[in-house]
Formats: structure tokens, C-alpha cells, sequence
């Protein structure tokens, strides 16, 4: 009786560890388990600089979605699907950068919002991008390109 | 009949070969970029006339180019979009307003940058277009050899492309107003980021 106990105490903990070890992955990963809310747009980048799905998408600094995708698409540009929180509209002229968060950061999507009255719709593109700047080539632009 | 046949489909086979390099977006140059090329051509072309490069016609020179320039820029447009959603809540005086001294701003940025360009060439690169938006992508080669990639955002206006934005290097001129005016209006309001264009554009045009 007492040995049952014992093996069952155990058991119960595993049990317990093995599901906060779950919960801490999906947690720290961003994973979405139970479907996602929000819908979906796309925008194409000259130059995704290794932005990778799960990266902020920020407005003002706030949080209001995520990468969910990246692809190479036909003109070999880089194909990013952007996951927007319901409730949060961008207008046609809304501008989306990719930027690094202080010099050697994280990148992230920005999306800088426009005055047009139109909206884009889910499943949408942001037709205005900003590349990553790739700091290095610039530098090296005007450094040796003097001759 | 099989040989017809044959014959045909390598005509078929060669004439999509030689259509290829077409489908790559490098190779190609349509309406748009035939209508920035003729604005650059028109610009080089006035920067290089030696009758004007006078300095007693240097007003005369200037007005002209902004003439030019005028033409094929949206200036209205490329205002609005630097505003952001503040343009929504301007009563349209005030957007009126905005836009004026908006193009007085970049006149006095660029246009006298331009005005001291004399060897630069412009390479164009390709062009895409979806709709009644396209984007041109050019190159500026400046005399020491630099190459500097500058890409035209246009829009149909019935058969006429207008710019809406330039970036340059990566960077777009309308984000960056847009998010320089955005935080004036912040940390000031509407009527500050209108005085600080006026004193911006009233220093530069003395």
C-alpha cells in the first residue's frame, strides 16, 4: 500500500514537470497551439536581414503582431506574412521596416501608419517596405568606393 | 505533318528563350521608366547647360528645374504621407498649408543638392509594376565610381506616373518625415511642427 503511494507521488510530479516544461516551450518559443487570433497580411522585402518568424511587429513602440512566415517569392524577394492583432487596422500607405532593436538587437517588423482612408484587408499586402540596412555595405560604399 | 509540327514548337521554344531575360525584372523597361528617364534626362540636361550654369542665372536656373521636378512629383501626395494620420484631423486649410510649405522644404533640401551635380549618371536597373503603382530602380553613379541605388515609388494619375516616395539607399523619404513630424507632434503639437517648417524653410531660402 505504502510502495503504491510512493510510485504514485512520483508519477503526479513527472506529470507535473513534464507539462510546465511543455508549457515553458510554447511559452518562451511563441508557439500557438490552439489556433491564432488576428489575420494575416504580407509584405515584401528587398532584404529580410534575418528577421525569423515569431519577431515583434510594432506600432508606436507596441506590440500588435507577429511574423508568422518567410519565404523567397518569385522575384527572389523575401515574402514576410505578418500576423496583426484583431482590432488593429493599417491604412494602404502604412510603411513596414525592419529594424534592429539597439545596435546589435533583435530584429523586428515596424510599421510606421499612413493617412490614406483605405485599409488593408486581411490577406492584404503593405505595399510600402523598408529593407534592413545592411550597415556594413554602406560603410564599405564610402570607404573604398573613393578611388 | 510531324516535322511542322516539330518546326513549330522549336519557333515556340526559341521565341519563349528569347523572351526570358524579358520576365527578369532587371531587363526590362516600360512606360514608368521611360517617364522617370525622360524627367532625369530633362534634369541632366538642364544641370549641364552652360548658358544657365551663369551665376546671374542661377534663380532663373533653379525655377526651372523646380518646373521640372514639379511635374513629375506628387508633392501633395508624398505631404500627406509624411503626415500620417495626423493628416486626418488637419482641416483642409491647414492641409493646404502643410503642403506648400512641405515642398518648399524639399525644394530647399533637394533641389539645391542637385543643383551642384554635374558628372552623376543614372543607371536605371528595372522596374515593377502592379496595377496603377510601380516602383523604378535606379542608380546614381557619382564621378568617383560610388553607386548610389535610388528607387522611385510612382502612382498612376490617368496617363501620367507621378512620384509619391523616393528611397534612397534603403532608407524612404517619406518614413523618414513621417516619423520625425510624428514626434514633433508629440512632443509639441501641430501648430509647432508648422512653425518649425516655416523657420526651417524661411533659414535655408536666405
Amino acid at each position: 500500500m505504502k510502495k503504491i503511494d510512493l510510485e504514485a507521488a512520483v508519477g503526479f510530479f513527472l506529470l507535473i514537470g513534464i507539462f510546465s516544461l511543455g508549457y515553458i516551450s510554447v511559452k518562451m518559443g511563441k508557439l500557438e497551439v490552439i489556433g491564432s487570433k488576428g489575420y494575416t497580411v504580407y509584405a515584401e522585402f528587398e532584404q529580410a536581414g534575418g528577421i525569423k518568424p515569431g519577431a515583434d511587429v510594432q506600432i508606436a513602440g507596441v506590440t500588435v503582431g507577429r511574423v508568422s512566415g518567410i519565404r523567397l517569392d518569385k522575384n527572389y524577394e523575401a515574402l514576410v506574412s505578418i500576423q496583426i492583432d484583431d482590432g488593429v487596422r493599417l491604412q494602404e500607405d502604412a510603411i513596414a521596416s525592419i529594424k534592429t532593436s539597439g545596435l546589435i538587437g533583435e530584429k523586428f517588423v515596424q510599421i510606421s501608419p499612413g493617412a490614406s482612408e483605405k485599409y488593408i484587408p486581411a490577406g492584404g499586402r503593405i505595399r510600402e517596405t523598408e529593407s534592413a540596412i545592411d550597415i556594413e555595405s554602406v560603410i564599405s560604399k564610402y570607404i573604398f568606393g573613393k578611388i | 505533318m510531324k516535322k511542322i509540327l516539330c518546326g513549330a514548337v522549336c519557333v515556340v521554344f526559341i521565341f519563349c528563350l528569347s523572351l526570358a531575360p524579358g520576365a527578369v525584372p532587371t531587363a526590362c523597361a516600360g512606360d514608368a521608366t521611360d517617364q522617370i528617364r525622360e524627367t532625369a534626362d530633362a534634369v541632366i540636361a538642364l544641370l549641364n547647360n552652360k548658358e544657365l550654369k551663369k551665376p546671374e542665372n542661377k534663380l532663373k536656373r533653379r525655377k526651372q528645374l523646380r518646373e521640372i521636378v514639379d511635374k513629375r512629383f506628387d508633392f501633395a501626395e508624398m505631404a500627406k504621407r509624411s503626415l500620417g494620420p495626423e493628416w486626418n484631423r488637419r482641416a483642409p486649410e491647414e492641409k493646404k498649408e502643410f503642403v506648400s510649405l512641405f515642398s518648399d522644404l524639399l525644394e530647399n533640401t533637394y533641389i539645391r543638392k542637385i543643383e551642384r551635380y554635374e558628372h552623376e549618371k543614372v543607371i536605371y536597373t528595372g522596374e515593377r509594376v502592379e496595377g496603377s503603382y510601380a516602383a523604378v530602380r535606379t542608380k546614381v553613379v557619382t564621378d568617383q565610381g560610388v553607386e548610389i541605388p535610388v528607387e522611385y515609388r510612382i502612382f498612376k494619375k490617368g496617363t501620367k506616373w507621378e512620384v509619391y516616395d523616393i528611397i534612397i539607399e534603403g532608407v524612404s523619404l517619406v518614413n523618414n518625415y513621417r516619423s520625425q513630424f510624428s514626434s514633433i507632434i508629440n512632443s509639441d503639437t501641430y501648430a509647432g511642427l508648422v512653425k518649425k517648417l516655416k523657420e526651417k524653410v524661411k533659414k535655408e531660402s536666405e
